[in-house]
């Protein structure tokens, strides 16, 4: 059980890690056309 | 809306672009680049893309005309944002360039002001996302003190799962949460007790005594922690936030993108008496304007020369072309139609007319009447009961065991929810404005749809609204020997020479131009005349088109009323065409669906009072006032609201304006002019007048569904309130309730996203 006293502290700072990564998304406009990113991969640049 | 200021050749273009040159006009489309003094980026809308593709091509356009720095194209938006330098480019190149390639391009000044918007948008979803991803986190930290049995987690491995928690919870108390925290302060400060109140207070409190209860467990508060209940209340309140935001900004972006075109330029004379294309807010009184066939009039003013129909329709609702000659005045906002015409400047920008309407729509809507939403009324007095029945269920419960009162307080601070409660109206507003856009009517106002189902009369505007913007022949006479239809291909023949309103309405009558005219001459004011063959190689014929004299037609089938055509031939009088407004062909029946709905219908316009009461009685409708200026609609209008109606307007024209602005609720037709469909709560799209009922009764069915989540709401309060004052109902039970509670509203409400039938 002593584990968990890593492993949770270890969750915690990898949820505020995906909270920041999802910061990043949002303010790149990743977000902003959802339907339009599927046709980026068809470009040729 | 007329074919005739379509008709412009590639040369005319291009002047219509140069305009956008002026610093003063592409100022309106862009903005200096921050950190970079000589460069700007200016938005552009591209219209005809249709793939990513397209936008690479567009983007390899742009890019390589001087001065332009660099482009990028947004596919899905089909805005390109150039950023250039005003020192080398010129923003009518890069107009011409996709004319060259085949795309058409128009300043889009509304990214300007979208940009906020989109920061908004970013946040909220910002705000969401934490607060969702939290949430699930938080979930597993609670998970086990949930199933295990008492004595099950040791003290140690519980004050780090609360501390885990705790961590988690801190960003959605102090980001996520804010929009609450900062409308209740607000209404706090404005001595108003608003939804957010409670929900501000039920936040705070639950997170402060379990962030007690997790630094010091030993202390009384030890024994409960929330914040599973918090981060999951917070986030259904933001979900529903986030939808009725996405739903307003849609709707307001498809209306400024309504509003983009060019810029209006004006041909003016120039000091050395030649005409240079100058933007129209240059015009100053006493300049010569040359206004070509297609062209908007910019400004008050005489006619100096040349003679030419005037469409003034929009400004005064009069139905039929006026002939203008040396010496008559024109007025801002009117369409010259087939002439050239040099006119001199009296009055312009803000002095002119049309200004002036536009001052008057400002002004009818700060008066416009105001329904109290239904639960901003409940709300209140409802929080209010909320805030007093938890305050005193802590204090009756404080004596004996502070934690559990803290718990109780919480619990009927949750379980109330004004989740439910402040859902109710939008969930079934934005589910309705869904219904409706796919009908082809587009919400500009969601509180409007509440004022609709109250509508008991409904007033129409006649031109354009429920006339189509064209005439149509209704009754033809012939000479004995000649059929009706023969006799209208042969007129057609002429007709398809002149731009004249009733010659293109024969054209549209005939369908099909069969025989050719040749030597075909126009007699101002009289008609046209020219050698006509029945068809092709055929032998010609000398005919005439137009006013009764000019074709000598015998008196007994000259008509009073609408206006008339006639044609001749070598013999004379061949057939006579009367011709009335086009009704649309909808009209009829959508003006019988609103009177099954028990509702009042009323034509109100400014043509002349024959003309309104002819096309009322082609329309079924029983009461039409006629001649009516901009002030007198309004007046008529705010006659109708004292005795105590509640006012449906459908309009379309600059007339209509301030009597839209003034109506319980308006609606445009979807070609109104812009300002019109600016003051409008509806537009209706495609022209399709069988939408209004729908609209009605849509709003009517809004209404309904209101009331049920209303009750619903009060009757599930009244339930639970008691449980949990009571003590029988646990802060997660609580949060459980509210959630189930705005689930059913919800779903409720859905069932307005389909249209009956």
């Amino acid at each position: 059980m002593d584990i968990l006293f890593l492993l949770i502290p270890l969750s915690v700072g990898l949820a505020l890690l995906i909270i920041v990564a999802l910061a990043w998304a949002v303010w790149r406009g990743q977000f902003d056309s959802v339907d339009a990113e599927g046709e980026r991969i068809l470009r040729s640049d | 809306m007329h074919t005739a200021t379509r008709d412009t050749g590639a040369a005319r273009q291009a002047m219509r672009w140069s305009a956008l040159d002026e610093r003063t006009e592409w100022e309106g489309f862009s903005r200096p680049l921050p950190g970079r003094a000589d460069l700007w980026e200016s938005y552009l809308a591209i219209e005809g893309m249709h793939c990513a593709a397209c936008s690479l091509t567009v983007e390899e356009v742009l890019q390589k005309l001087p001065g332009v720095d660099n482009v990028q194209v947004n596919g899905a938006s089909a805005v390109a944002r150039v950023a250039w330098s005003p020192g080398q480019g010129r923003p009518s190149a890069w107009l011409a360039a996709l004319q060259r390639a085949g795309y058409g391009a128009l300043p889009a000044g509304d990214m300007l002001a979208a940009a906020p918007r989109i920061q908004a948008q970013r946040m909220m979803l910002w705000r969401w996302l934490v607060a969702g991803f939290c949430m699930m986190q938080v979930m597993m930290y609670a998970f086990p003190a949930y199933i295990a049995e008492p004595g099950d987690i040791s003290p140690e491995a519980q004050g780090l799962l609360r501390w885990a928690s705790w961590v988690l919870t801190l960003p959605v108390v102090l980001f996520s949460c804010w929009p609450f925290f900062s409308s209740a302060l607000r209404d706090l400060r404005n001595r108003r007790i608003g939804m957010d109140v409670p929900v501000a207070l039920g936040i705070l409190i639950a997170f402060g005594a379990s962030s007690a209860a997790t630094f010091d467990p030993a202390s009384r508060w030890g024994a409960e922690v929330w914040y599973d209940s918090v981060t999951m209340f917070v986030f259904f309140l933001l979900s529903g936030r986030l939808l009725e935001q996405r739903l307003r900004d849609r709707t307001a972006g498809s209306l400024e993108a309504l509003m983009r075109s060019l810029p209006d330029g004006v041909e003016r004379q120039g000091a050395d008496g030649t005409f240079e294309r100058v933007a129209v807010r240059r015009l100053v009184p006493g300049d010569l304007i040359r206004l070509l066939p297609g062209d908007v009039i910019p400004a008050d003013g005489t006619v100096t020369a040349g003679e030419s129909q005037v469409d003034e329709a929009l400004l005064t609702g009069e139905s039929t072309p006026l002939q203008r000659r040396v010496g008559s005045a024109v007025i801002a906002g009117s369409h010259n139609l087939n002439g050239m015409l040099l006119v001199r400047v009296e009055r312009a920008g803000s002095e002119t007319r049309y200004a002036g309407m536009v001052a008057l729509m400002e002004q009818a809507s700060v008066q416009k009447p105001r329904l109290a939403r239904i639960a901003d009324r409940i709300a209140g007095p409802f929080v209010l009961l909320v805030l007093l029945a938890s305050a005193a269920a802590a204090l009756w419960w404080w004596p004996t065991d502070p934690v559990h009162a803290i718990s109780v307080a919480v619990a009927v601070l949750i379980v109330t929810c004004p989740c439910a409660l402040s859902l109710a109206t939008p969930a079934a507003t934005l589910a309705a404005a869904g219904a409706l856009a796919r009908r082809g009517v587009l919400v500009r106002r969601l509180e409007a749809l509440e004022s609709c189902a109250m509508v008991d009369t409904v007033v129409f505007d006649k031109t354009g609204t429920l006339t189509e913007d064209r005439m149509a022949v209704t009754v033809s006479r012939t000479r004995e020997g000649t059929t009706a239809a023969q006799a209208l291909l042969l007129a057609a023949a002429l007709a398809q020479h002149s731009l004249h309103a009733l010659s293109r309405a024969i054209v549209q009558a005939a369908g099909t131009v069969m025989g050719s005219a040749v030597d075909v001459t126009e007699v101002s004011g009289q008609g046209l005349q020219g050698h006509v063959a029945a068809d092709a190689g055929g032998k010609s014929y000398a005919m005439r088109l137009g006013s009764a004299a000019f074709c000598g037609a015998p008196t007994d089938v000259q008509a009073a009323g609408g206006p008339q055509v006639h044609l001749s031939d070598e013999q004379g009088w061949l057939a006579s065409f009367e011709m009335d407004e086009a009704l649309r062909p909808d009209a009829r029946p959508a003006v019988g669906a609103l009177h099954a709905l028990g509702l009042q219908v009323q034509l109100l316009s400014g043509d002349l009072v024959a003309a309104v009461t002819r096309l009322a009685a082609r329309a079924g409708i029983d009461k039409a006032y006629g001649q009516r200026t901009p002030e007198g609609k309004l007046a008529h209008v705010r006659e109708l609201q004292q005795q105590g109606r509640r006012v449906a307007m459908v309009g379309d024209g600059m007339n209509d304006g301030p009597v839209l602005a003034c109506a319980d609720v308006s609606v445009a037709m979807g070609q109104a002019v812009p300002l019109a469909q600016a003051k409008s709560d509806f537009i209706v799209l495609g022209g399709q007048l069988a939408a209004v009922s729908a609209l009605l009764q849509h709003a009517r069915r809004t209404r309904a569904i209101v009331r049920q989540n209303l009750l619903w709401a009060a009757l599930y309060n009244a339930v639970c309130v008691p449980l949990a004052i009571l003590g029988f109902m646990p802060p997660w039970l609580a949060g459980l309730g509210m959630a189930a509670s705005s689930l059913l509203v919800v779903l409720n409400s859905a069932r307005l996203a389909r249209l009956p039938g």
